[in-house]
């Protein structure tokens, strides 16, 4: 047995290649988990889980010599009155490896941008540590807090460990559990305008705002599947809210581009505005004469790539707002499918509420009409745009067609009888 | 006031479906012909009430009582390693 800080670990030998080389390894990570519980114990700390970190090696180290998996599916959501966040996965090893036979994976919300104190982690961690494996998953697909491993008599300890978390951990804030299942997903945004200069709205509050008022619809499950609402601040997408989200807000703006043409000039000096911006822009909308850059606005169809070449020169427009891109998802067998255009643009003072609106009337429309595991923009395909569009009160709009028409002899019904 | 009765009678039932095996509410209201969005207000009181609870089967949620749920997990650690 290999001994590490004074604590055994299981043999690992094949685990152990995948600490080899100059990247991060998840191998390392468990380990280290592994040694800071044990040092946890014998400082004399309440641990309810010990050795689920060793006993994940060992689980692994055996699902990767016989080539099968030992983890099964299913179970309780037993932390009262919530129906989402707790993922039950069991092992069928719980003879051999009675530490981690209980596997349960716990979301936590994260906070709004993902920023936290290091007191609030410290604080997470903590409980974590005296309630589960230790190890965590920052972040989860979904932008949650993963939470990875408990026994199911440890998951209403510790969620209640998170409700209470500045009482008893020293955590500025408590915290709450996120979404899984066929219920709102916890809501996510970009950093937004607390860092960053191109955001067209609040992404933070906006987030904040759909936590708060769906927190039903967040905890408890009643839809046909999953639904996601992703907020980016500007066409940039950090997110990638056009690939994940049922519902991506992607900030945008109406007038013109904001030109300083005297920083334009000093980027002259250092780039080839012809080579870098003009040639790469798609619609061949900026004309530059090595003194004055002009933009057809018109024409523009906000990508992003010349403001993000010269941010010092060029501004997103003062109109600012949203669009609106429905039925985006990241299924692991067809790829992405990217969300196309429902509301082109909403200002931004309205953004909120008209979401909000635009929102329940979906809801009610999908759980109404959806089938069994049909995401939103599943139902959009199935329905039809025209019903689509009347469920949530807008008018077809060009900025809506997905890709012009390129053959005139075709008839489309044809094609989808 | 006639409303009222309903729905406590209505609640029994529910309660009655739940007792014996986990449900979609989708389904359950099929099978009771009440329009889903009614039930679903029924189930989040019943749960509310403490009288109902989730169940998941590691990606669906289902709904049942407390005491098949109870049942459910004392079968799944008995059924332990022979599963
Ligand atoms: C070679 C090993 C592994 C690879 C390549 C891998 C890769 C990934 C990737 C790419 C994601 C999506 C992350 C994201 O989009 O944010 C993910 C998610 C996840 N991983 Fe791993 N992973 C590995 C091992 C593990 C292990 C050992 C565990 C558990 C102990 C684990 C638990 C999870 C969970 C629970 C999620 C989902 C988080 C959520 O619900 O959003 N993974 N993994
Ligand atoms: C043969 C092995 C597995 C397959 C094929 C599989 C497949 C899947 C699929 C398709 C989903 C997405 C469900 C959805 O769309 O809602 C999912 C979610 C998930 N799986 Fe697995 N999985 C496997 C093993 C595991 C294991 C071993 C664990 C942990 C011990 C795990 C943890 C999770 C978690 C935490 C989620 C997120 C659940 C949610 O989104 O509500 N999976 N898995
Ligand atoms: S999406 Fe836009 S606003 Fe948000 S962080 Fe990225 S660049 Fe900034
Ligand atoms: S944002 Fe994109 S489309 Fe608009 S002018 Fe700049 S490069 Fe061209």
């Amino acid at each position: 047995m290999p001994v590490v800080d004074g604590v055994e670990l299981p043999e690992t030998p094949l685990l152990d290649e995948l600490e080899k080389g100059p990247w991060p390894s998840f191998v390392k990570e468990i380990k280290r988990a592994a040694i800071e519980q044990e040092k946890a114990m014998k400082a004399g700390k309440k641990i309810k889980l010990p050795g689920s970190a060793k006993g994940l090696l060992k689980v692994l180290e055996l699902a990767y010599k016989e080539k099968r998996t030992h983890w099964k599916h299913g179970g309780i959501v037993s932390v009262i009155g919530y129906g989402g966040g707790v993922i039950g996965r069991y092992c069928d090893l719980e003879d051999k490896v009675p530490e981690v036979w209980h596997f349960h994976t716990i979301r936590v919300n994260m906070p709004a941008g993902w920023f936290y104190t290091t007191k609030a982690l410290r604080a997470l961690c903590d409980a974590w540590e005296k309630w589960g494996s230790g190890l965590t998953n920052f972040h989860g697909s979904t932008g949650d807090i993963i939470l990875l491993g408990t026994r199911t008599e440890h998951l209403q300890p510790m969620a209640n460990a998170l409700a209470y978390l500045d009482k008893f951990y020293g955590s500025p804030a408590p915290f709450d559990i996120g979404g899984s299942g066929s219920d709102l997903r916890t809501p996510s945004c970009c950093m937004g305008p607390s860092l960053c200069e191109f955001a067209c709205y609040d992404t933070l509050k906006a987030c904040y705002e759909f936590t708060m008022r769906y927190q039903n619809e967040l905890h408890r499950p009643m839809w046909p599947y999953k639904f996601k609402i992703k907020c980016a601040g500007c066409p940039n997408d950090c997110i990638a809210s056009k690939a994940r989200a049922d519902f991506a807000i992607i900030g945008t703006w109406k007038d013109e581009i904001q030109i300083d043409q005297e920083a334009v000039r000093e980027y002259a000096k250092v780039i080839d505005i012809e080579e870098h911006v003009v040639k790469k822009c798609p619609t061949k909308a900026i004309s530059w004469d090595g003194k004055e850059l002009k933009i057809d606005n018109k024409n523009c169809i906000r990508c992003m790539h010349c403001i993000n070449v010269m941010p010092k020169a060029l501004k997103p427009g003062k109109e600012r707002g949203a669009t609106i891109l429905i039925g985006g998802k990241a299924p692991f067998v067809d790829g992405a499918i990217i969300g196309w255009v429902a509301v082109p643009f909403i200002p931004e003072n309205e953004l909120i509420e008209k979401c909000c609106e635009i929102l329940e009337a979906i809801w009610e429309w999908w759980d109404e009409e959806g089938k069994f595991r049909e995401r939103v923009g599943e139902l959009i395909w199935r329905k039809g745009m025209d019903e689509f569009l009347k469920v949530i009160g807008q008018k077809a709009d060009v900025r809506m067609v997905y890709a012009p028409r390129n053959n005139p002899f075709i008839f489309w019904r044809e094609l989808n009888p | 006031m006639a409303e009222e009765v309903n729905v406590e009678e209505l609640k029994q039932k529910v309660l009655e479906y739940l007792a014996k095996k986990p449900w979609q509410v989708r389904d359950l209201a099929k099978v009771l012909r009440v329009k889903k969005r009614e039930l679903d207000k029924i189930v989040q009181e019943l749960i509310n009430e403490g009288k109902a609870t989730y169940w998941s089967s590691g990606s669906t949620t289902y709904v049942t009582t407390p005491e098949k749920l109870e049942e459910m997990e004392k079968k799944r650690s008995e059924m332990g390693a022979a599963e």
